[in-house]
């Protein structure tokens, strides 16, 4: 009798874990509309803008988007779609911007996008094979950090980082691409770690990521770089007592660099005081924060805002754009679709294969969750602002193709464990 | 992969902290919305740091004393009203704290936490604001002060709208002279952007001795019984509080007439500090007084432990006392009210701008600030002051009561020369309106603030009462 009670609440517990997958064919229709209503709002607020840019880039883009579920959902007979859904909605709004302030820069957002999924299908291919990934581990870590070291020595300052280069006339921020490197190498190596020597390997890998981008003056994507280090160390180790430690060093080494280095506090003298260099130094937050409350709720439409005239406002100041022109609920909608992609990450790792993918999952969501923390909170001053973009929707071609190699991670969790979810869930109906 | 799912823990601490943080962040966003959106930053209310587009407002009769035309602030066509109702509406500027425009900016532009400036941007204007002043009486009082610096104000002390608020100087707000007003060293546009009724405070003079009065009434049953001796001062205290003539012996009634400091003096000392300090505390000087939005300066009166003759100095309105002329304006509506004071309020009607009516106001509330008897009694003073001493003829048809003021701001022989008071009220039925004039460095009440006051209600008479 017992026996069976705890056989029944295990039962319900597995019940509960393989919900029913949400259906992907009405989301995506929601989802296009919600995309087409964008395309008529920027027609309608800015007839300026050539009907054929809107219909070329949002005609491709949801075209594209069809494909993708009709291909992996009709043909394959995959199950669950709340990953894409996530990276194609966020996707959405960012092109939306980019075509509504940019719009001759509209196609080249559309490349990146169209590379970006590209770079998503290629890696849930490249994942599949745990053998594959561990072999690939060491020239990736070696690529990662050479890249870094070029892009330092390669690089001209701008805006007073060193983290841009340009390769045949086309600009790319390389860190953006290593953060897939990054991911990638880290969940490799803590799955096969064997020695201490592979772990001391490992330390030096992480450092001279981290080194480099500190070199660049890119504090932003060091923070970001150090945040995925330490969620993966902890997820290989558990132990949150060295964390503590390395943390505790590392907030010492900041607090060094910040002494020594005053030009580095300068740049976090605005830090809570943005009202007093509104005209100067906070000129851009003072900005965002007016016209993200001007917008209201509901926002004044694409295309009606002001922000959009501030230096920057679709790469820096993306969260106000959204804010000011799709509303404060629709911004913090998009706030939480990166909470979603982490307990997503977080309730499939104990069903993944191998501890690679789970690491790699919970270490992925966990960076575009912590870049998307200090994008938002960065720029509208409850954090010190180091200017970093927002996933998905500000514009760049690196960084999406970045954020789409990243949910690759997030995905293969998934696209590992489908048949078994088959299994379970047809278990669980008898 | 079961140990994995078990320190993903640490992912939920960091959900949880972005949770947090956003909850923080729109909170922030909520309670800071009002005054982000409303910098002058903000493009879309503001076009080179003037407000560009935002409802009308209007006085009590519709006539526009500000609009929005063609995405530009356009005001009356009269000079004199723009000039008179300046301080009022407020410059687009936002000098002006008190100005409907900057103190009712979030009303005039429409702007809310939930639609942002949306309906702005649908409708090209903000919620339109009718105002309880007249812009006729306004202009008739402004011609009336002249070219001196001071404030008139009137209003109904039975609905507590207020009917015309002045302040001088001020400026043609459609052709602001500003290299006049940045390089003025004449003096003539200082404190411009001070509205003076509302954020003036002066030494009130001899106008404070209807508060002595009323704390006399409240405190010595047998006042009317009472003489006092006048013998050009009274001493006290190894000096002297001084009077500005000679009245011999004379009765309580007849001091106030003839605004006796002796009598006064005495009054004050004989009632003390603490009574003195009761009454102006039941009255609410000291108090953070509003209209509206509009925050009033705050008025002072402290005789706490002062010697017998700075309470009588005090008495008379001399001494550290610092008034209010809007806060005075409401005292003496209460006495002419029966004891009740109705607030003042400039704010009649907001309609949204799809012309629906989101705020109408109602008569301002009343609270008794003295007795009816009290009341009373006052009355029939100040009306005697009108009768027995400056003259009916001084404000025709009126059935006037009132006090003037020589407040003294300078001890020195021929110093800054005094400020010029008059506050009073109408008894009529169908004009229910009381009045404070106050002429900086005008000099004598009688003779310069009452031939303001009695312009400016006459010009009230022919507007109400046809």
């Amino acid at each position: 009798m017992a026996q069976e009670n705890t056989r029944k609440k295990q039962k319900k517990k597995r019940t509960k874990k393989y919900r029913k997958p949400v259906n992907w064919l009405i989301l995506l229709i929601i989802m296009t509309v919600f995309q087409l209503v964008c395309a008529v709002q920027i027609n309608m607020n800015s007839p300026d803008i050539p009907l054929t840019t809107l219909y070329i880039v949002f005609g491709a883009y949801i075209a594209i988007e069809w494909a993708y579920f009709i291909f992996f959902g009709a043909v394959l007979h995959r199950k669950s779609f709340e990953i894409e859904l996530i990276a194609f909605f966020l996707t959405g709004i960012g092109l939306t911007l980019t075509t509504s302030v940019y719009p001759d820069k509209a196609f080249v957002q559309l490349a990146a996008v169209i590379m970006g999924i590209a770079v998503f299908i290629v890696m849930l291919w490249v994942l599949s094979d745990i053998d594959r990934v561990v072999k690939l581990r060491v020239p990736v870590a070696v690529v990662s950090v050479l890249t870094l070291v070029a892009t330092r020595l390669l690089a001209h300052n701008i805006n007073g980082a060193y983290n841009w280069i340009r390769i045949g006339g086309v600009s790319i921020q390389p860190s953006e691409i290593v953060k897939i490197g990054f991911v990638f190498v880290g969940a490799a190596t803590l799955e096969y770690l064997q020695s201490t020597r592979s772990l001391t390997k490992y330390l030096i890998f992480a450092l001279s990521c981290i080194g480099c981008l500190f070199l660049m003056k890119d504090f932003g994507t060091a923070l970001i770089f150090f945040f995925t280090f330490l969620i993966m160390a902890f997820l290989r180790s558990g132990d949150i007592k060295t964390i503590f430690l390395v943390c505790a060093a590392a907030l010492g080494g900041g607090g060094l660099v910040l002494t020594f280095k005053p030009y580095v506090a300068k740049r976090f003298e605005t830090y809570r005081h943005v009202w007093e260099y509104a005209n100067d130094r906070g000129y851009q937050q003072a900005r965002l924060l007016i016209y993200s409350v001007s917008g209201g709720l509901f926002g004044l439409g694409i295309g009606n805002g002001k922000l959009r005239y501030v230096y920057a406002a679709t790469e820096d100041l993306a969260f106000g754009m959204v804010c000011e022109e799709f509303g404060i609920i629709i911004a913090f909608a998009v706030l939480l679709t990166f909470v979603a992609l982490v307990v997503y990450s977080i309730r499939y790792a104990v069903a993944a294969r191998s501890s690679f993918y789970s690491i790699a999952a919970c270490a992925a969501s966990g960076l575009l969750l912590f870049q998307a923390a200090l994008h938002v909170f960065g720029v509208t001053d409850l954090l010190p602002w180091t200017g970093v973009t927002l996933p998905f929707i500000s514009r760049g071609g690196s960084s999406m193709m970045c954020c789409w190699g990243l949910v690759a991670f997030i995905k293969a969790i998934d696209v590992k464990t489908y048949k078994r979810y088959d299994k379970v869930a047809a278990e669980s109906i008898k | 992969m079961k140990t994995m799912s078990k320190r993903a823990w640490v992912l939920y601490v960091f959900i949880a902290a972005f949770l947090a943080g956003l909850v923080v962040l729109f909170y922030t966003f909520y309670t800071n919305a009002d005054s982000w959106a409303m910098k002058k930053a903000n493009r879309h209310l503001y076009s080179s740091g003037t407000l560009s587009v935002a409802g009308s407002i209007k006085d009590e009769t519709g006539a526009v004393l500000a609009e929005t035309k063609d995405g530009k602030r356009v005001y009356n066509s009269d000079k004199t009203v723009r000039t008179a109702t300046m301080h009022t509406v407020g410059d687009s500027e936002g000098y002006v704290a008190t100005g409907v425009q900057t103190s009712y900016k979030d009303v005039i532009t429409g702007y809310n936490f939930v639609d942002g400036i949306y309906n702005l941007k649908k409708y090209g204007k903000g919620n339109d604001v009718n105002l309880t002043i007249n812009a006729q009486l306004c202009a008739a009082a402004y011609s009336a002060l002249g070219n001196n610096k001071g404030t008139v104000g009137v209003y109904n002390y039975k609905t507590g709208q207020l009917l015309c608020v002045v302040s001088s100087p001020s400026y043609d707000i459609a052709n602001k002279p500003v290299s006049s007003i940045n390089n003025d060293k004449t003096g003539a546009y200082d404190g411009v952007y001070l509205n003076r009724f509302f954020s003036g405070v002066y030494t009130p003079g001899s106008t404070f001795k209807i508060i002595t009065s009323i704390c006399a009434i409240e405190n010595i049953p047998d006042i009317n019984s009472q003489t006092f001796k006048c013998t050009g001062e009274y001493k006290v205290g190894g000096s002297s509080v001084k009077c500005l003539g000679v009245h011999g012996t004379i009765g309580f009634e007849k001091a106030l007439n003839e605004s006796c400091n002796s009598a006064f003096a005495q009054i004050a000392i004989e009632l003390g500090p603490d009574k003195l300090m009761a009454t102006a505390k039941e009255l609410g000087l000291g108090n953070q007084m509003y209209v509206g939005n509009i925050r009033l300066a705050k008025s002072s009166f402290n005789v706490t432990g002062a010697s017998d003759l700075d309470v009588g100095w005090s008495g008379v309105g001399q001494y550290t006392t610092r008034i209010n002329p809007c806060q005075m304006l409401s005292i003496v509506g209460a006495v002419a009210n029966g004891g009740s004071s109705v607030s003042p309020y400039l704010v009649g009607k907001i309609t949204s701008q799809t012309g629906k009516t989101i705020y109408e106001a109602k008569p301002g509330s009343a609270t008794q600030l003295i007795s009816s008897d009290t009341a009373s009694k006052m009355n029939d003073m100040l009306r005697s002051n009108v009768k027995n001493a400056y003259g009916d003829n001084k404000f025709p048809n009126l059935k006037m009561c009132g006090k003037t003021g020589t407040a003294e701001v300078s001890s020195e022989e021929g110093g800054a020369r005094p400020h010029a008071w008059f506050v009073g009220y109408s008894q009529r039925e169908d004009l229910p309106l009381a009045i404070v004039v106050v002429v900086e460095n005008g000099g004598g009440g009688a003779s310069v603030a009452i031939p303001v006051a009695s312009k400016t209600m006459q010009k009230a008479l022919s507007i109400y009462v046809k």
